[in-house]
């Protein structure tokens, strides 16, 4: 234990002396830098009013992190820096500092960290701690976390500490436990021989938050509980989690007092190039957060995951889903099937083809009249889980087929229906004001084509294009874009695209959205430069998303790791 | 019994820390201390950060109305300020009346808000870093009270009135105890009556809303102006004079002048009070 200490000791105050070497008093030291930053362009077509236009012309950011581990023993820092924070980012994020710093060491079978930790019980629906950079989204926590295995399939976790808010800490303390047993392990160990695996999951989530409300008694502590279990046997895999949280009034909910839960649960085949995924989820008042008062993506507990298709192509990413903490319903069934080389429908080198299917929609609510004030304050809306939603949130059902023409030429086809209620998740409207008003909701249902190849020009040299095309009439009308990027290997990528937003309503805002890039890459270390436009929309990452606004202007990257 | 040792430690720990939970049958209480004097007892200024195309403002700023009910406008303060992102706060035909002012901007691009509604409760919690003095209305009722239960550290007295076509405000400001810093001053004036038309939180438009507590103009500059140097010794009363030429469009009955005395170190607002103008 004193080695430990004073290993972690040397270790924190020998970073800048060791930061090239990787071997330092007999463990290892690694870590990674990001240095981001964007000099902005005044551009009057994509921001009429200039509201978007900082006064600062240059805006940048970075972090590095700092990993030293020796045996049982691991410790390690992160600095970050806003000077100041990029348009898009949240604006929590002023100056710098060390926001994130830990210790930890195992020893008599237990695993011990003190300081910042990331975490997630289960699916994360009860408690998820972690960290999405491009987001700008990180509720660490600051406290101590304890690991242990008493016996052999048994993995038990107990967390307590506050979340990163920013560069302070939430007002919420958050004690929580989590316990997984792997039932074909000692206790059934017939199950194991025959080839089924069987994990049985429990965790708890206490929060604890000061009140002193002068018109509401509210709950100073707040609790949320989850059972799960996993079980696969051969190509079969089926896993479940419920969830349920006392009661919570919070600003996400407007203060009511009704308990939430939730339910989440996968089914799915693969075998012989055969893939089949089945998905449901039903949320109700899950928002759970260390601060009642928080909002947009600040201290969330827990994760509540999305059921959509995450897409990485520029048009259908404009639409991405967010998850409604609140409520909301969602199945998602995903196929997909290699046809095999020389096969009618495979040719020479085999075609893959998917199919996805995702619908979300709102869960029931019957509102309790809000003349009734202590029974609107209590329940809020009473939800039956046997009857649906009437208000779509979103819906994407796609198809793609991903074939190797020739030793040089691959291609993916895809086609994506989509539909996304801006009133909801752009404009953020309740269930209770759109089931009033139905005929007022702003939607965007559009179909999109995307072709990319992919092309070996020669050895080590290559050149991606892709040619998409979004049409519809909701929001920002029909667009058209066009990529090429080449690259040649390892050192040097260039690309350039562009989006014109020819189907815009309005007629001055059919604009050309260009983005010329080159990257160049020496070891370890990547330095990326840009130049162009970046059209508004939301940025999503599992569900979870920020609006980015319009923006003209130079951006580069800088990451090395060691 | 070293392998059960964890596990025994942990079941300690579930214990004593995890199984918490308050339930809770009767959500209303009493409504806390009414007392609405503002005499020696700090007071709350609510700086409202809003906009007429911002469909939640109008909860924020029912939120101040239910709090001035409760404790009274001696005793809570509020003030719209319009700003923010322009498609929460810019003219359009359909709401035609321009609500912002420069320095209402100044003041919002300042301590850094970009999201609508939001506040600040006597701007505590300001850091140089992080955005925990922005609260979102939900808080308002708890750091309000807060903010009256702690100690009063300044107590002010004003006097507003027209003069030649000028508003003239004098104010009286006597340390209650030493303070080890800086005590700046700023006063300010808002209109309250203004029929002009807001989006409403079920996304229509009241076109007859009526909007409260408008902030118009600093009589100083938005950053203050300096009262007493530290040391500031207690019980030796600053005085400070401002003058501002009073724009005609303004309705002096339905207008009130605002003072407030703070902290330059880390901008905490440790008394506001409000007057009609004379």
């Amino acid at each position: 234990m004193k080695k430990a200490i004073i290993a972690g000791t040397i270790s924190l105050f020998s970073l800048p002396i060791f930061g090239q070497g990787q071997q330092t008093f007999g463990g290892q030291l690694h870590g990674n830098f990001q240095l981001d930053g964007q000099l902005y362009l005044r551009d009057e077509n994509i921001d009429p009013s200039g509201e978007f236009y900082p006064d600062e012309r240059f805006l940048g950011q970075g972090y590095a992190n700092f990993i030293y581990s020796d045996g049982n023993f691991s410790s390690g820092l992160r600095y970050e820096n806003y000077q100041n924070v990029m348009l898009g980012f949240p604006e929590g994020y002023r100056g710098e500092g060390i926001t994130y710093r830990y210790l930890q060491f195992k020893q008599d079978g237990l695993d011990i960290t003190v300081g910042n930790f990331y975490e997630q019980f289960g699916t994360g629906m009860v408690f998820r701690s972690y960290e999405e950079r491009g987001l700008g989204y990180d509720n660490a926590m600051d406290g101590v976390r304890l690991k242990v295995s008493p016996v052999s399939g048994l993995n038990i976790k107990a967390v307590m500490g506050r979340q990163r808010f920013y560069f302070q800490k939430s007002p919420g303390v958050l004690r929580g436990l989590d316990a997984e047993y792997n039932l074909a392990s000692e206790l059934l160990p017939k199950l194991d021989s025959a080839g089924l695996r069987w994990t049985l999951g429990a965790s708890f989530m206490s929060k604890y938050q000061r009140a002193n409300d002068p018109f509401l008694n509210l709950p100073e502590n707040v609790a949320t509980a989850g059972a799960r279990t996993q079980l696969s046997k051969g190509p079969f895999a089926f896993q479940a989690e419920f969830a349920y949280k006392a009661n919570d009034p919070s600003a996400d909910n407007g203060n009511i007092y009704k308990d939430g839960n939730g339910f989440l649960a996968t089914l799915s085949y693969s075998k012989n190039g055969l893939g089949l995924i089945a998905g449901i989820k039903r949320i109700d008042n899950m928002s759970f957060r260390s601060d009642r008062n928080g909002s947009t993506i600040d201290m969330l507990v827990n994760y509540l995951s999305p059921t959509a298709q995450v897409h990485t192509y520029a048009l259908p990413a404009l639409y991405q889903y967010a998850t409604q903490i609140n409520g909301e319903e969602g199945v998602q069934l995903e196929a997909n099937y290699k046809f095999k080389r020389k096969s009618l429908l495979g040719g020479k080198y085999g075609t893959l083809v998917s199919l996805n299917y995702s619908v979300i929609q709102s869960i029931n609510k019957d509102f309790v009249n809000t003349n009734m004030d202590t029974l609107r304050v209590l329940q809020g809306y009473y939800s039956d889980p046997l009857i649906r939603g009437t208000i779509p949130y979103y819906h994407d059902w796609n198809f793609t087929v991903s074939k190797k023409i020739n030793r040089r030429l691959k291609v993916n086809a895809m086609y994506i229906n989509l539909f996304y209620n801006r009133s909801v998740l752009e404009s953020g409207l309740g269930d209770e004001s759109i089931q009033a008003n139905p005929d007022d909701q702003q939607v965007m249902n559009g179909d999109i084509f995307i072709l990319e190849s992919l092309f070996k020009v020669k050895r080590k040299h290559y050149l991606r294009t892709e040619f998409q095309h979004l049409s519809t009439e909701g929001d920002r009308g029909s667009m058209a874009m066009a990529l090429a990027e080449y690259s040649i290997a390892p050192h040097w990528f260039f690309s350039v695209q562009d989006i014109y937003n020819y189907g815009n309503a309005d007629e001055s805002q059919r604009l050309h959205y260009p983005l010329a890039s080159v990257v160049y890459t020496a070891g370890t270390s990547r330095f990326q430069l840009s130049y162009g436009r970046q059209q508004r929309g939301i940025f999503c990452v599992g569900g979870v998303c920020r609006v980015v606004p319009p923006s003209n202007g130079i951006s580069f990257s800088l990451t090395s790791s060691f | 019994m070293k392998k059960f040792f964890p596990l025994l430690f942990t079941a300690c720990l579930t214990l004593v820390f995890t199984w918490q939970c308050d339930t809770i049958e009767q959500p209303f209480s009493n409504g806390g201390s009414t007392d609405t004097t503002s005499q020696q007892q700090r007071n709350v200024l609510i700086e409202d950060f809003t906009g007429h195309r911002c469909k939640n403002c109008p909860k924020a700023s029912k939120q101040i109305d239910t709090l001035i009910a409760t404790f009274g406008e001696n005793r809570i303060v509020g003030l719209a300020i319009h700003a923010g992102p322009n498609n929460f706060t810019a003219v359009t035909t359909d709401y035609p009346t321009d609500l912002t002012t420069q320095e209402g901007r100044d003041v919002q691009s300042f301590f850094g808000t970009n999201f609508l509604p939001c506040g600040m409760i006597n701007r505590e919690g300001w850091t140089s870093t992080g955005n925990t003095h922005i609260r979102t209305y939900q808080s308002w009722p708890t750091l309000s009270a807060e903010a009256m239960d702690s100690t009063l550290k300044v107590a002010l007295s004003a006097t507003a009135a027209i003069t030649g076509g000028n508003l003239v405000v004098n104010t009286t400001a006597t340390p209650l105890t030493n303070l080890l810093h800086d005590l700046d001053l700023v006063v300010l004036v808002k209109e309250s009556g203004i029929v002009s038309p807001q989006l409403l939180p079920d996304n229509t438009k009241d076109a007859d809303y009526i909007h409260k507590n408008v902030l118009r103009d600093y009589v100083t500059p938005i950053t203050g102006v300096e009262i007493g140097t530290s040391p500031v010794l207690a019980n030796s009363p600053l005085t400070h004079a401002d003058t501002l030429a009073w724009n005609a469009s303004w309705v002096q009955s339905n207008a009130k002048v605002v003072v407030y005395a703070f902290n330059p170190e880390n901008n905490r607002i440790l008394q506001v009070i409000q007057m009609e103008i004379d």
